[in-house]
Order: structure tokens, then sequence, then C-alpha cells
């Protein structure tokens, strides 16, 4: 029984339109080879830009807002159970149409139907749960009930429709419930870090089944995902980053973040081994996204070692980490440079296929907020200098850049 | 179908030459495997921290390292920086030039926030240009498009253009939230300035693939200024007729060249306009509800007659 709405054909077609634009876009084929490849790739589905996808999601969430408030304040409904069934109902009608677009139109990553099968989705929830607190539950309880439903229905819209982040909201939801089961701190985060790693190698295991690209691009999206959370369970340390005091730390530092010391050093060799096992598996299967979501970790990991050990930070570490991650890359581009074909394991430093062009893009917007950045962090002037009481700054901006 | 049969198939009907599929095959099933995008970012963040640990250091220690020493090592920093673009960069060309290697214009990134941390350092602590402190900006951001344009740069153009709206006196601080009349003229002539500037390179063909991050920072600095204009005074200046001028203007431009990026900022800030005037003549929730669902479903519909006009799933 086949549960999407899409066939596994259209979504493969996609895909290849998908590599057939970065082809074109890197030089690899000309633009008729693309229209060839397009012509035979129609997957029978209507398509639009992400810009217009955006706008689209925008103004259906817009929209859906606007009808459900002018319901309520047209009936005026005031009371639970009321409010209740329209929200029920809401939902209900929502997602039908979410279906409908999908379905029988053929919307495919539109905007309006993702709008509309997120919000019936919520609402239906929504509606359930206002039901079940009628009944005056605990609100432990009631907060796991609405998680497993948000996990289940997520799930659901993951299978049916194929969105990545309601997978990951699925997931999310689900990790919500070992917090309300007043168990030890460790425990809610042992069990968190535990049940992703079970979807994790679950997940491994059922691709190398797999023979559908988009099935297997698909997949280590969300297995990047599921990196991400099991690193965010297992790091202690995260919520203190960007708040090192230069100097001594003691005042601020709480031994072992408030966690049984086993339990704490356990962590610390996780932060190190999750980034490391990470960036195997996707150097070995040469998954993009799982490479860069591992990087990132063990990136986090030298930010976050010196709270694991209780040492004192300086005002020159992220200067040394800065430097080290630059010799580093230098390092591997030159030993990849100098292999064969410039080239090791097939690894190459050459830009082979070309990112999207928007105009532009997170690097250049850095950038431009750079100046602005050094001068917040330049010393105030001294009083007892000479020509003292301008209000001037760098390269430069004003004392207030 | 996949992607396999595909270059067979068509490499059997002629329509992909055998180098092509070679090296088709060879990177779809991820037999060649580029890093450059990854060596990138590292050595980008990389920057971005090092800047941060000499601001963090100068911060921390300017009393105990003293002047010459934060100076000189600024300087010098700055200076070898600079020096190692001249020698390694390739020669001044108006159109498109690739970067000698990965690191090069990291470098210049690096040299550039080096120098910004000299010139800043030297003028909040000893104040040389007085009360005309703030030329030392319009000096810098110059240095910064020359060098962005002699060694083809987005990132140091982008470092000059954030540089340029300081000296019109824009700062990323608390005070600057209130967009009073001041911000909104300096705006509006430093929107104007940076479309002049950016038209004029394209024009001249000198660096055409800069205009893209010129558009950017004129459309948004003119219709945020325009945008204040409409809800402080609604009908009653020019602003509203400006703001939907600059409006069509940008949407035109966007479905010419087929650039949708510009066609999000028409209708967000479109959108944004039209609501500040509508809700100064609608009264109770049920008005602004209805205003809600007629605009929504207008919007959706236009956007949806453009989808199918531009049916490319860029």
């Amino acid at each position: 029984m086949r549960i999407s709405l899409y066939t596994p054909e259209q979504e493969e077609r996609l895909f290849i339109r998908r590599e057939a634009r970065t082809w074109a876009r890197s030089g690899l084929i000309t633009d008729e080879q693309r229209g060839i490849i397009d012509s035979r790739t129609d997957p029978g589905l209507r398509e639009t830009n992400v810009f217009f996808r955006i706008l689209f999601f925008l103004f259906t969430s817009t929209c859906m807002q606007a009808v459900i408030g002018f319901y309520i304040s047209i009936f005026g409904l005031r009371n639970e159970v009321s409010i209740a069934w329209a929200v029920l109902a809401f939902g209900i009608v929502m997602s039908g149409l979410a279906e409908y677009l999908a379905g029988r139109k053929s919307f495919y990553r539109y905007g309006i139907e993702e709008a509309l099968a997120l919000a019936g989705m919520a609402l239906a929830c929504t509606g359930v749960v206002i039901f079940i607190s009628l009944l005056h539950i605990e609100l432990r309880l009631l907060i796991t009930t609405a998680a497993m439903l948000a996990s289940a229905c997520a799930f659901w819209l993951y299978l049916r429709f194929g969105f990545l982040y309601a997978a990951v909201i699925s997931v999310a939801c689900a990790c919500v419930v070992p917090f309300q089961l007043s168990l030890p701190h460790e425990s809610e985060r042992a069990i968190v870090a535990m049940l992703l790693v079970l979807i994790l190698l679950t997940s491994i295991r059922a691709e190398s089944f797999e023979t559908s690209d988009f099935r297997k691009e698909r997949g280590a999206m969300l297995q990047a995902c599921l990196l991400a959370g099991i690193y965010l369970a297992v790091n202690l340390r995260l919520p203190e980053l960007g708040r090192a005091h230069f100097g001594n730390p003691a005042p601020f530092y709480q031994p072992h973040a408030g966690f049984p010391p086993l339990f704490y050093w356990a962590t610390y060799g996780l932060t190190f081994l999750v980034p490391a096992l990470g960036l195997y598996h996707g150097l070995k299967r040469r998954k993009r996204i799982v490479i860069n979501v591992s990087l990132i970790a063990a990136l986090l990991t030298l930010a976050t070692n010196k709270d694991y050990l209780g040492f004192m930070h300086y005002a020159w570490d992220p200067a040394i980490l800065g430097v080290a991650m630059v010799v580093a890359a230098i390092v591997i581009m030159r030993w990849l440079a100098n292999g064969g074909r410039e080239a090791r394991n097939g690894f190459t430093v050459q830009n082979l296929l070309k990112p999207e062009n928007h105009g532009i893009n997170l690097a250049e917007l850095g950038a431009a907020l750079l100046p602005g950045a050094i001068q917040a962090h330049l010393p105030p002037s001294s009083p007892d200098r000479p020509f003292s009481g301008g209000q001037s700054g760098g390269g430069g901006a004003s004392s207030g850049y | 179908m996949n992607v396999t049969s595909l270059f067979k198939e068509m490499h059997r009907a002629g329509t992909l030459s055998s180098g092509q599929l070679d090296v088709l095959t060879e990177l779809h099933l991820k037999k060649r495997y580029s890093v450059h995008q990854e060596l990138r970012a590292a050595i980008y963040i990389g920057v971005l921290l090092i800047t941060a640990g000499v601001g963090f250091t100068i911060r921390q220690y300017f009393a105990q390292l003293g002047d010459i020493a934060i100076v000189g090592s600024l300087t010098v920093g700055t200076l070898a920086a600079f020096l190692y673009c001249f020698l390694k960069g390739k020669p001044w060309s108006g159109g498109e030039v690739e970067s000698p290697n990965i690191l090069f214009d990291y470098v210049l990134l690096l040299g550039c926030t080096l120098y910004a941390a000299d010139v800043g350092y030297i003028e909040t602590q000893f104040r040389v240009l007085g009360d005309s402190w703030h030329n030392y900006l319009l000096v810098s951001a110059a240095l910064f498009f020359f060098l962005a344009y002699r060694f083809d740069n987005r990132l140091v153009l982008s470092m000059a253009l954030s540089t340029l709206a300081a000296w019109f006196g824009f700062q990323l601080s608390a005070s600057f939230l209130s967009f009073h009349k001041y911000y909104r003229e300096s705006a509006i002539a430093y929107s104007l300035v940076t479309f002049a500037l950016g038209s004029l390179s394209h024009r001249l063909a000198v660096k055409k693939h800069f205009f893209d991050i010129y558009l950017n920072f004129t459309v948004h600095f003119l219709l945020v200024a325009l945008l204040s204009g409409v809800v402080q005074y609604r009908f009653a200046s020019w602003h509203l007729p400006a703001m939907a001028a600059a409006i069509a203007a940008v949407a035109v431009w966007s479905l010419r060249m087929r650039r949708f990026l510009y066609m999000l900022y028409a209708i967000l800030y479109g959108y944004a306009c039209l609501s500040a005037v509508v809700f100064e003549f609608i009264d109770g929730a049920a008005a602004m509800y209805i205003y809600g669902i007629v605009s929504s479903l207008t919007v959706i519909g236009l956007i949806f007659i453009l989808s199918r006009r531009f049916k490319e799933g860029t």
C-alpha cells in the first residue's frame, strides 16, 4: 500500500531535474541538454520557485489565521467546548484541502498545501488537546499526550507529503515526552539520546536496501537532523556557549553542570565521539549534509571544551580556534591537491558543482556586519587621552555602530 | 527511470558525449566528490573567529598591551595581508576574475577587518580627526571599494557598502531603532548613491556581477525608509506614491530579469505598505479579519498567476 501522495517515479524525476539544474549551472551540460533532460523527466506535478513558495506559505498562513479569527469573532465563541469543536473542524477542513491540492491538483512543495497541511495538523491536535484538558488531567500527562499526538500527526504528514520538516517536528515532539516523566535530568537526556540513536540506526539500516536517489537524499537529510539532535542531547555545556567569562571561571561555574560526575564525563567523551562517527559515516557514504553537521558539531565541541574541563577562558581563544581551522583547511586542501588527478579517494578540492546564486548570500551579509561588530568590541576611550571628547569609530564606524 | 539510465539513454541517442557521460557518472555515483565549499566555509568561519579573538584581546588587555603594541601589530597584520593579495592576485579585469586559490579571498577579508580594527582603535583612543571623525568612514569605504574591485571580492564589497552606510549615519545600536526623519532622508540618499554606483559599474561593464549586492542594499534601505514615511504620514506626503513607484520598479525588474528574490521583497514591502494605509481606516476586529482574508487571497492569486507564467522551479 502506498501512503505517499506522490509516486516514487515522480519524486525520482524531480530529483533528476534538480541535479540537471546544478549540472547546467556548473557548466557540465548545455542548456539544450538540460532541456532534453527536462522533457524526459516531466513529473506531472506543479512546482514553483523557492521565493514564490515562501510567499505562498506566508500568505496562506495569514489567510487561515484571518479566517479562524473572523469565525470566532463573528460567532462570539467563548467556551472551551465550542472553540475546541471549531478548531478541530478547521483542522480537518484544512487537512482535506491540503490533500486535495496535493492529490488532485498535483501541487508539489508549492507553499499553499504545506501551510494548509501544517496548520491542519496543528489545529486538529489543538482541538483534541482542548477536549482532553476538559477531563482535568494532570498537566504533565496533558503535555505528554499532546506531544505524542503531535508527533504521530507530523509523522503522518511526512509519510503522506514527504515534508522533511514534518519528520523533524515528529522527532522533536517525541523528544518532549521523556522530559515529562518526572525522571532525573540525566535519565531524560539519556532516553532522548537513545531514542534518536535508535531512529538514526534504523534509518541507516533501511537505506542499505534503498535504490532510489531521492530517498537516499531525503534519508541523508533526516540523518543529519538526528545527528544534530543527538549532539544537542549529549553536550551539557552548550547552554553556556558564548557566555564565556575571561579570567577565573569559578564564580560562574557550576561543577559537572549539575549532573552526576560519571554521566558528565561520559557526555564529555560523547561530544567527541558523536561528531567523529558522524564525519566517518558522512565521508564513507559521501553524505554532504551529514559531513557538514558533523563538522559544526566538532566545532561546538572545541568551543565548549574549556567549559567542560572548567578551564579558564582567554580572550584570544577564538583567534586560536580560527587559526587552527584555517591551518587545517589549508593542510587538507594541499593534501588533496597533491593526489592523483588532484584527488584522494575521490575527494577533491576542485569546485565541481556551483551553488545557486540568488544575488546575495549569507557570507556576504555576514561581511556587511563585520565593521560594526569590530567597532563594538573596541575598548572605550580613556578620559586622560589627549584630544578626547569625540564620538568616533573605526574602519570603521561610529562609536555606536 | 534513474540518473544512470537517463545518461545511458542520452549517450545512445548522441545527445551526451562520452566525456560528459564519464564526468557526470563519476559525480552522480560520488566517485569524484568536491569538498571545495566546505573548505571555503571553514576558512571563512576561521577568519571570523580570528577577528573576534583579536577584538576580544584588544578590549580585554589594551591597558597591559599598550597602544604601540596594538597599533603596531594590527598595522603589520593589515599590511602583510594586503601585500600577499597584491603579490598573489591576478591582473585586474573588468569581468569576473577567479581567485588564485581558496585562501585568497579570505586573506583580503582578514586584511580589511584588521584595518578596520586598527583605524577604529586609533580613532577611539586618540581622536585624531576630532569632530570630523566620520571622514575616516569615507576613507575606509573608499579603500574597501578599491580592494573589492581590484581583487573581485564580493565580501569586501559588502564591507564597503556597510561602511558607506555608517558614513551616512547608520549604526547598529539601540538608539538607531527609532527611524526618525534624519535617518529616513539619509537612507533614501544612501540608497540612491548605492544604486547610482551599482548602475554606473554595470553600465561601464566593470564587475557587472557586483550589481546584485548594490541592488540588495539599495532596495532594503530605500523601501524601509519609504515604508517608515508611509507609516508616519499615510496619504499626507510624497512617501506613498514614491513607495508605490519603487515597488513597481522592483517588481518589473524582477520579472524582466527572472530574479524572483526581488519579487519577494516587492510583495512583502508592498503588503506592509498597503496594510499600514488600510489599518488607518479599519475599525473593529471583524473588518481587520476581512481585510486579512481578502488581501492575502489577492496576493495568493497574484503570485499564482506569476508562478504559472514563470514555470521554472528555480
